[in-house]
C-alpha cells in the first residue's frame, strides 16, 4: 500500500467513526465519546504505517523437502526412490529441473505473483538426526554441539519489546523458539478463553489496590507482576482481536484454524511482530506419499487462503512468512516406502516485497553425500534468521544471534 | 518438632502435609521426624506396567522386531502415557515420600527419554533404585542404561567412529558442570565408552570389537581406561561433589546458593557419595529452617498439581485430560525439553502458565467457582452460579473430587486457621486485605479461594 492508500484508509475510519461518533453523540453525551473516539484514531495510525510481522511455520517431525521441491531431471532422485519418487506427470514445474509436489498448486500460484522465494539446502554444520535436538537447534539457534534455554524470538523479545504480546504462538503451550531469558511470548488459540480464564475478579482484586513495593524481586512479587502482566496481555489480545472477523473460508482443520487465527491478530491491528504456527506428522518412515500428500495439502490450501485473507486487508505487503522444518530427510527412500531422518532441507518465504523471487539458490547434490548418505548444507538457518532480523524487523541480528551470519539477498 | 518447621520440611521433600499426620510429628522431634523419612524410604517399590505385549515383540529376533515396530512403537507411545498417570498417582499417595521426591529430582538431572517403552520404563526405577543410593554406583548403572546409551548416543560411539553425545554430556550435565574439562578430555573419554550397547530386551552388551582398548589420556592420566574407569576419575575430583550439592541446594532449599551451606553439604558427600548421607545433613542442618528459605521457592507445574491432588484427591474421568495439564503448564513427566532439562525456578512461569496456575484448583476441584461472596452476606447462588459454570467449563475437565476427604483431615482445624495449613507462605498485603472482606463460606470454599492465589505458587 502507497503512502497516499494509507491516508485514504485513515480518512475512510475516520468518517466512519464520526457518522458512528454523530448518531450515537445524540443519544448520549457527547464530551464522553470524544477520547475513545480519538483513540481509535491513534490505534490506526499507529498500527498501519509500515507495522511489519514475521509469521514463522513449523512442519513437525522433518517434512521431506525432496518430494517437496523435486529436482525431477536428476536419475538419482529416481534411482534411489523407486517407489517413493514422485512420477513426472505429476509434478508442478517450476523450470526445466525442479518442480513442486502434486498438491502444492497453490504455492504454484504464490510463486507466479512472484510471492514466493524457495531457499534450498538449508541446514547446519554436525547435523543431528533427533527430531527434538534439531528442533531445539533450530529454535534456539545455536551450534549443534551447545545447548541454550532461550529462543531467538524470545531474545528478540529480552531485546526490542515491552510487551509478551509482542510476539504469540497459536498453540496452548509455548515452545522454545519463543522463550526469551528475561520476558517470554505469549501462547494461546483462542483469545476468548484465556481472556475468560484470567477475568475472574477475584485475581484482579488480590492485587487491586497494589502498589510497587510490595511487588518486590522476590519470587512471589515475580509471581504477581506476571499476573498483572497476563491479565492485559489477555484482555488486550481479546478486545484488539474480536474487531474483526473473517469471511475467508479457511480449509476446516487445526492448521486452517490456526492461520485464520493470525489473519484476525494481523488485521485487527494488533502490535504484534511475531506469530508462530506449527502443522505437525511429517516424520513419515512408513508409507510416506499419502501422509505428505495430506499434509502438504492441509498446508498450501491454508496457506494461500492465509495471502488471500491478508491482500484484503491490506496487511500482506507488511507480513513476511518463513516456513522450516526441523530437518529433511534421507535421499535414498527405506524398506517401508518411507523415509529417515536427514539433514538439509528447503525454507520458503512467502511476501510481497521479495527481493529474489522463485528459486534462490540451486537444488542440493544428490551425489556428493555425507557419510550417513544425507544432504551437505549450503545455506546455515541462522544466515536467514540474520536476514529477517536485521532487513525485516530492523534490529541487531548479531545482538540475538550471539554471532554474526553473512545476510541474504532474499529481502 | 516446630510446626512450621514440619510442614516447610515436607513442602520440600514431599508435597505438603495433612493436619491429622502433622498433628502426630508436632510431638517429635527433629532427629526422630528426619529419621522416620528415611526408615519409611528404604524400600523400593518400583512402578511398573504390565508390558507383556512388548515383552512378546522384544522376545524373539531382531526381525520379529523389525516387522512389528510400528505396532511396537505405538503401544509404546499408550503405555507412556499410563506410566505418566500411573507417576503421578504414585507421587500423590507413596509411603516413600523421600525416595519418590529424589527420583523426580534425578530425573530432571539425568535426563532421557526413549520411544521404547521397555527401555523407559527400566530407566525410570533405576533412578527410583539408587535416589538415595550411592552416587558412583548410580552415574555407573545411567551409563549402561539401554535408554541411556540410545539417548546420548552411546549406541554409535564406536572404535575409529568416536560419538561424543554421551561423554560431554556426563561431564557437563551429570557430573562436573560446564568448564571443568577440556575439549581433549571429552575427545578421550569418550573413546573409553565405545562399545557400550545394549540387547533388544534392555539389557546392557559390552561389544568389545566396536570398543576401542588403546591408551587413552583423561585428567592428564594415560592408560587402557574403560568407562567405568573414566567416571571414577571424575568422582575423584570435589568439582563433582559440588556441582552435585549445588543442585540438591538449589532445588530443596533456595535457588540462591549460599556458599558456606553448599560447602558444608559437599564435605559430606565428597567422602563416598552417600546420597541419604548428604541429605539427611541438609535436613537436620539448622539453616534448611531458615526463615529466608520457608515458602520462597516457586513449586514445579509437578509439584503444584500433587500439591492439589493431595489436599483434595481429585480423579481425571479422561487420563489425556491429566497430561493436557501437564502441558499448559510447562512439564510433562517422562517427556523433558531435552538433556539438559527443565529450567525450573521463574522459568516455569509465563503469562499462559500463571492464568492457567491461578485457575486450575477452582477449574479442577469447584467447578471453576472462586466464592466472592462479601462477609456477612450468603451465597445464595452458588450452587445455581457453579451449575452453570459446570456447563461451560465442563467439557474442559472431567473431574470428581472427593471434599469428603478433605473435610474429615481438616476436621479439626478452625476455618481462619486453614490459611496456615494450605499456603507455605504469608499472604501480601492486598489479598489478605481482600480475604479479609469476604465470607468464608466453608473450608471448601476457603480452600479454593486460597489455592487460587499467587502465594498458593510458592514452597
Amino acid at each position: 500500500m502507497r503512502a497516499t492508500d494509507v491516508i485514504t484508509r485513515i480518512s475512510n475510519v475516520l468518517i466512519m467513526d464520526r457518522r458512528k461518533f454523530l448518531k450515537q453523540s445524540s443519544l448520549a453525551s457527547s464530551l464522553f465519546l470524544v477520547p475513545s473516539f480519538v483513540k481509535a484514531f491513534e490505534q490506526v495510525t499507529s498500527s498501519n504505517l509500515g507495522y511489519k510481522r514475521l509469521v514463522i511455520i513449523q512442519l513437525s517431525g522433518g517434512n521431506d523437502g525432496l518430494n517437496t521441491v523435486i529436482p525431477f531431471r536428476n536419475d538419482l532422485y529416481y534411482k534411489e526412490r523407486p517407489t517413493l519418487a514422485i512420477p513426472k506427470n505429476d509434478i508442478i514445474k517450476l523450470n526445466d529441473d525442479v518442480g513442486l509436489h502434486t498438491n502444492l498448486t497453490p504455492l504454484k500460484r504464490l510463486y507466479d505473483n512472484g510471492h514466493l522465494s524457495i531457499i534450498n539446502n538449508v541446514g547446519y554444520p554436525n547435523p543431528v538426526r533427533s527430531h527434538f535436538r534439531s528442533m531445539d537447534i533450530w529454535q534456539t539457534a545455536t551450534d549443534s554441539d551447545k545447548y541454550l534455554q532461550s529462543g531467538w524470538l524470545g531474545r528478540y523479545l529480552d531485546n526490542y519489546s515491552k510487551h509478551p504480546y509482542s510476539a504469540i504462538e497459536i498453540d496452548d503451550s509455548l515452545s522454545l523458539a519463543m522463550k526469551g531469558d528475561t520476558i517470554n511470548a505469549i501462547a494461546t488459540q483462542n483469545p476468548k478463553a484465556f481472556y475468560n480464564l484470567s477475568k475472574d475478579p477475584y485475581f484482579k482484586n488480590i492485587h487491586n489496590h497494589q502498589n510497587d513495593i510490595h511487588l518486590s524481586e522476590h519470587n512471589l512479587g515475580y509471581l504477581y507482576k506476571s499476573m498483572i502482566a497476563a491479565e492485559s496481555s489477555a484482555k488486550y489480545i481479546y478486545e484488539t482481536s474480536k474487531t474483526v472477523s473473517t469471511s475467508k473460508e479457511y480449509p476446516n482443520n487445526s492448521f486452517g484454524k490456526q492461520l485464520k487465527t493470525t489473519a484476525q491478530f494481523i488485521n485487527s491491528g494488533m502490535e504484534t511482530k511475531v506469530f508462530y504456527g506449527s502443522l505437525n506428522g511429517f516424520d513419515t518412515h512408513v508409507n510416506q506419499l499419502n501422509t505428505q500428500k495430506r499434509l502438504l495439502k492441509t498446508y498450501a490450501d491454508s496457506m494461500e487462503t492465509f495471502v488471500q485473507d491478508l491482500k484484503d486487508n491490506g496487511t500482506f505487503k507488511d507480513t513476511l512468512i518463513l516456513t522450516f522444518s526441523e530437518f529433511g530427510r534421507r535421499v535414498k527412500q527405506n524398506a517401508s516406502v518411507g523415509t529417515d531422518h536427514g539433514t538439509a532441507n528447503n525454507v520458503f518465504v512467502i511476501g510481497e516485497n521479495l527481493k529474489k523471487q522463485g528459486l534462490y539458490n540451486d537444488m542440493p547434490s544428490l551425489s556428493d553425500l555425507d557419510d550417513n548418505g544425507d544432504l551437505k548444507f549450503e545455506v546455515d538457518f541462522r544466515a536467514i534468521y540474520a536476514t529477517v532480523l536485521n532487513k525485516w524487523l530492523e534490529v541487531n541480528d548479531e545482538k540475538i544471534l550471539n554471532k554474526s551470519f553473512k545476510q541474504l539477498d532474499f529481502i | 518438632m516446630k510446626i512450621k518447621h514440619i510442614q516447610h520440611l515436607y513442602w520440600r521433600v514431599g508435597f505438603g502435609i495433612l493436619p491429622t499426620k502433622l498433628e502426630k510429628l508436632s510431638k517429635k522431634s527433629k532427629k526422630t521426624v528426619v529419621n522416620n523419612l528415611f526408615n519409611a524410604s528404604k524400600k523400593v517399590t518400583p512402578l511398573k506396567l504390565d508390558t507383556f505385549e512388548l515383552d512378546d515383540l522384544l522376545s524373539g529376533s531382531y526381525e520379529k522386531n523389525r516387522t512389528n515396530i510400528k505396532k511396537f512403537q505405538m503401544i509404546s507411545r499408550q503405555k507412556t502415557k499410563e506410566l505418566n498417570v500411573a507417576w503421578i498417582d504414585r507421587l500423590t499417595n507413596t509411603k516413600e515420600l523421600l525416595r519418590e521426591k529424589m527420583t523426580l529430582f534425578w530425573a530432571n538431572h539425568f535426563v532421557c527419554k526413549d520411544n521404547n517403552y521397555v527401555y523407559s520404563q527400566q530407566f525410570h526405577n533405576t533412578l527410583r533404585t539408587h535416589a538415595l543410593g550411592n552416587f558412583k554406583d548410580f552415574v555407573m548403572a545411567i551409563s549402561k542404561e539401554a535408554a541411556m546409551t540410545k539417548y546420548l548416543n552411546n549406541k554409535q560411539n564406536r572404535k575409529r567412529k568416536p560419538n561424543e553425545n554421551f561423554a560431554r554430556e556426563l561431564m557437563e550435565l551429570f557430573t562436573l558442570g560446564v568448564g571443568n574439562y577440556t575439549e581433549e578430555d571429552i575427545k578421550e573419554s569418550a573413546r573409553a565408552f565405545t562399545g557400550y550397547s545394549h540387547n533388544l530386551q534392555g539389557e546392557f552388551v559390552f561389544k568389545q570389537h566396536q570398543h576401542d582398548d588403546g591408551v587413552k589420556t583423561f585428567f592428564g592420566k594415560s592408560g587402557n581406561f574403560n568407562g567405568d574407569d573414566i567416571i571414577n576419575m571424575i568422582l575423584e575430583n570435589r568439582q563433582c561433589a559440588k556441582f552435585i550439592c549445588e543442585k540438591i541446594y538449589r532445588y530443596f532449599v533456595n535457588d540462591v546458593i549460599d556458599k558456606n551451606h553448599v560447602n558444608a553439604m559437599t564435605d559430606v558427600f565428597y567422602t563416598d557419595y552417600d546420597i541419604e548421607d548428604v541429605m539427611r545433613f541438609m535436613m537436620l542442618s539448622d539453616w534448611f529452617y531458615d526463615e529466608k528459605n520457608i515458602g520462597t521457592k516457586i513449586k514445579s507445574p509437578i509439584e503444584f498439581l500433587v500439591g492439589i491432588k493431595y489436599v483434595v484427591p481429585v480423579d481425571f474421568k479422561k487420563p489425556k485430560q491429566l497430561l493436557h495439564i501437564q502441558k499448559v503448564l510447562g512439564q510433562i513427566l517422562l517427556n523433558p525439553p531435552n538433556v539438559a532439562g527443565w529450567k525450573g525456578g521463574r522459568n516455569w512461569i509465563d503469562s499462559n502458565t500463571i492464568v492457567m496456575r491461578l485457575k486450575l484448583p477452582s477449574l479442577i476441584l469447584n467447578n471453576a467457582y472462586i466464592s466472592k461472596t462479601k462477609k456477612g452476606a450468603s451465597d445464595v447462588a452458588m450452587e445455581t452460579k457453579k451449575q452453570v459454570f459446570k456447563k461451560n467449563f465442563g467439557k474442559y475437565f472431567k473431574t470428581e473430587s472427593n471434599w469428603n476427604h478433605f473435610n474429615n483431615q481438616f476436621k479439626n482445624v478452625n476455618i481462619n486457621d486453614l490459611e496456615n495449613h494450605i499456603l507455605a507462605c504469608n499472604m501480601n498485603k492486598a489479598a489478605d486485605v481482600y480475604l479479609e472482606s469476604l465470607s468464608k463460606v466453608s473450608k471448601q470454599e476457603h480452600c479454593v479461594q486460597l489455592m487460587s492465589l499467587p502465594e498458593y505458587q510458592m514452597c
